[in-house]
């Protein structure tokens, strides 16, 4: 399994950012907001979220607004949107290092442009957990915590966290799992997205195991970052 | 430029005595530049991060195999994209290129692709058939000013630092081997362009900046956020060690004396030549480094096994 | 480097020209009368028609600015200017590029405080190319405001030179142009300060004082002969008035 390092309110002129780099993937996400939106993008109750996904080359194309779209569906159920009425909240994820990257085939093939929208699990997953040190830097209400992990089945049916892009090749299937987190247990399924031909049973194996490593992603490094962050916000209470 | 474009008129007017008493709000002297803080990935090739004071961005500079134009089939392609998100800063629309970010990416492009810094001949594998596409995107992490000077900087170290892998032809088949197989290689680096960029206001009213004699129109190097926002005009120079110009783009704003101008170039020449030697210094250092993790003194005449 | 004879050692150029000449500068206002101001410019044989409206209301809301007048420029240039027919986009960097230089030099040059919460609207249209077009231009523009009657500090003339080896070259044409650095100058009136300065091509750091001195001079010429046109024009219409 490899590690997340994070680090937290490196951006200045935005209200938070995080960046979180793990295996070979390293994502910058920001936060701004809330802030008055554009009139086509108000909504009357509710927040609005702009999320924008950029790739770490080229510009972004069908990969990146499958991500937005993704990302769309965790945020706005973690996010306590009736708090901020007629305001928007603006989500930046920008990706410095992906798998794509490193692969050196790419540069034979035309790269990222023949593999489309597939092998983004990793992005996928390592945005969602940098959108969540993202948002509580940027002091954005949330329902409750959330965790996404990444999960290749190999070839001899054994679960591969994180898998680097050749692995990811040649695995059966990949998931990426997304659950919310309460009283530090991992509670509801927010996201499942996989690709790839599975069994059911290999599916709930694959999200029991998910739900272990969120709990682990939270406990071992969520807490612990925002610990720090409010060490470091209210140290005038000491 | 959308929200947060605008400055208070007291921090305008601030910035301004500020500078008519030959002071600038960050410390810094009229003609002193941020260093620059570049690092290298240890990892990869051609993948760099500047930081300039507040201002940070991250260069990514990659390769693919492509055919070539049809009126240019002995070069190959490099393309710099420059696209500003909001994470830069929430005056930058996402999508919307405002007049000031098409400048950035045309000084860019101005500076590297027309003044030749790529070797786009040496790119070439089969004349009309294959050629490598070199690209180099910039991303905009924070913005505090200084957008071109950095922005070039990056470009420049990510392009020296880039290694493409060797091809080697069977036929009218070409073979990339991965970079274990070979030695990958670097790119033709012709000349290395600087971009320095001064900013220029205004003490007096514009009565007099026109039709008085005194000149004395405050010129300072390397703006940031604030003086960027209050200037009342900009000139972008680029040069290289060898006492070339490249580049002069005044792109209108207030007029300035043409002797003064070029006491700027020359100035801006010896900031250049320190850029430069300290770019070179940081690729030694990197260069250095690999060799040694890649245990390649083993090979060297006469080394002790 | 091309085979033309770019600067004889008798010193002629490739059109008969010494280093310091201008090449045929034409120019007239009042051109189109249906619009405020107008002009056409012909310098060698780049020519440039320019019309100008306004100041007037700002038909958008975002174009209100409280404390000055906006410039608002658009560029044309036809398709059938150049040699090669290629229509140029409106949305082309370059294209952008000077549209944005062009309205900021006017902005300093034009007494825009006078005219708060108003638009002038400059309708720029290249019927021909043959070197310099930036500066034909704006000289185009400068005359047409005036025209159009609005305040301005002084003129702002517009002239390139190029560096061949050793020589600067005054006003290149397009052959001259293809073929060495062209450095590009806007300059204010009778003073020696620039307004606009455009270097594309690679110049030794030594040669620019050279350069930009017989820019200037060469833009103070074209000032003269701006001038003369618009006295000369407005004689004729104060002659028209008294008779």
């Amino acid at each position: 399994m490899s590690k997340l390092q994070v680090t937290l309110g490196e951006l200045n002129n935005v209200d938070g950012s995080a960046r979180l780099s793990v295996g070979s993937t390293k994502v910058v996400v920001s936060v701004t907001g809330p802030i008055e939106p554009k009139i086509r993008q108000e909504l009357p109750t509710q927040a609005s979220l702009e999320i924008i996904v950029r790739p770490s080359r080229g510009l972004s194309g069908t990969r990146e607004k499958t991500l937005e779209d993704l990302l769309r569906l965790v945020l706005q159920a973690v996010i306590v949107r009736f708090k901020y009425p007629r305001q928007l909240i603006q989500i930046v994820v920008q990706f410095l290092a992906s798998d794509l990257d490193k692969d050196e085939s790419s540069s034979e093939t035309g790269g990222r442009f023949n593999t489309g929208a597939s092998y983004m699990t990793n992005e996928l997953s390592a945005a969602i957990n940098c959108c969540y040190f993202a948002l509580a830097d940027a002091n954005v209400a949330l329902h409750t915590s959330f965790a996404a992990t990444s999960i290749a089945i190999d070839e001899n049916n054994a679960p591969v966290f994180n898998a680097e892009l050749p692995v990811l090749k040649k695995s059966l299937s990949h998931h990426t799992v997304c659950f919310d987190i309460q009283e530090k247990k991992a509670s509801k399924i927010l996201l499942v997205e996989s690709n790839g031909a599975f069994s059911e049973e290999q599916l709930l194996s694959t999200i029991q195991s998910a739900s272990v490593e969120c709990e682990r992603i939270h406990s071992e490094v969520q807490r612990l970052v925002l610990e720090k962050k409010i060490d470091a916000d209210y140290i005038w209470s000491k | 430029m959308g929200k947060d474009a605008e400055i208070s008129l007291n921090e305008r007017n601030f910035v301004k005595e500020g500078l008519k008493n030959g002071f600038r709000l960050n410390g810094r002297s009229l003609d002193e530049m941020r260093r620059p803080i570049i690092n290298i990935d240890k990892n990869e090739y051609g993948f760099v991060e500047v930081e300039f004071g507040k201002t940070k961005l991250a260069v990514r500079v990659s390769c693919e195999i492509v055919k070539p134009y049809e009126d240019r089939p002995f070069e190959g392609i490099f393309t710099i994209s420059t696209e500003i998100s909001p994470m830069a800063s929430p005056m930058f629309e996402n999508g919307k290129n405002s007049d000031d970010e098409v400048l950035i990416s045309r000084f860019i492009e101005k500076a590297v692709s027309r003044s030749n810094a790529l070797d786009l001949e040496s790119l070439c594998i089969i004349a009309g058939e294959k050629v490598w596409h070199i690209r180099a995107d910039v991303n905009y992490l924070s913005y505090d000013g200084g957008l071109i000077d950095a922005t070039c900087i990056g470009v420049m170290t990510a392009l020296q630092h880039f290694k493409k892998p060797d091809v080697t032809m069977k036929g009218t088949d070409i073979i990339v081997h991965d970079f274990d197989q070979r030695q990958p290689v670097p790119l033709i680096i012709l000349h290395v362009p600087i971009c320095i960029t001064y900013s220029f206001f205004n003490p007096v009213d514009r009565e007099e900046n026109i039709k008085g004699d005194a000149n004395l129109e405050i010129a300072i190097m390397d703006a940031d956020r604030s003086e960027e926002l209050v200037r009342d005009g900009f000139l972008v120079l680029t040069l290289n060690k060898n006492r070339e110009l490249i580049q002069i783009s005044k792109n209108g704003g207030l007029p300035i004396d043409g002797l003064a101008l070029i006491e700027l170039t020359q100035r801006a020449h010896d900031r250049c030549q320190e850029l430069t030697e300290h770019i070179k210094a940081l690729l030694q250092a990197d260069e250095k480094e690999r060799y040694k993790n890649m245990n390649l003194h083993l090979l060297e005449v006469g080394a002790s096994r | 480097m091309s085979r033309l004879e770019l600067y004889s050692p008798e010193g002629l150029r490739v059109d008969g020209r010494r280093w310091n000449e201008l090449r045929r500068f034409d120019c007239k206002i009042n051109t189109h009368p249906a619009f405020d101001g107008s002009s056409y410019v012909e310098q060698g044989n780049s020519k440039v028609i320019c019309m100008v409206r306004g100041p007037m209301e700002p038909p958008m809301r975002s174009q209100v600015n409280q404390t000055q007048a906006v410039i608002e420029m658009n560029l044309n240039i036809a398709s059938f200017s150049t040699l090669q027919r290629r229509k140029r986009s409106k949305n082309d960097k370059r294209m952008i590029e000077m549209k944005t230089t062009l309205e900021r030099t006017f902005e300093q040059s034009v007494m825009s405080h006078l005219y708060p919460r108003t638009l002038i609207e400059v309708n720029v249209q290249v019927l021909a190319q043959d070197g310099a077009v930036l500066a034909t231009m704006t000289n185009a523009i400068t005359l047409a405001l005036i025209d159009a009657g609005v305040a301005m500090y002084d003129y702002v003339s517009a002239v390139s030179v190029g560096i061949h080896d050793q020589t600067p070259l005054l006003d290149l044409n397009v052959l001259e142009e293809n073929d060495m650095s062209c450095l590009t100058i806007g300059v204010v009136g009778k003073s020696e300060k620039l307004a606009m300065l455009l270097l594309e091509d690679k110049m030794p750091l030594d040669k620019l004082e050279n350069a930009l001195a017989v820019a200037i001079a060469g833009g103070h010429r074209i000032r003269d002969l701006m001038d003369d046109e618009v006295r000369s024009h407005g004689n004729q219409r104060v002659s028209k008035l008294t008779s």
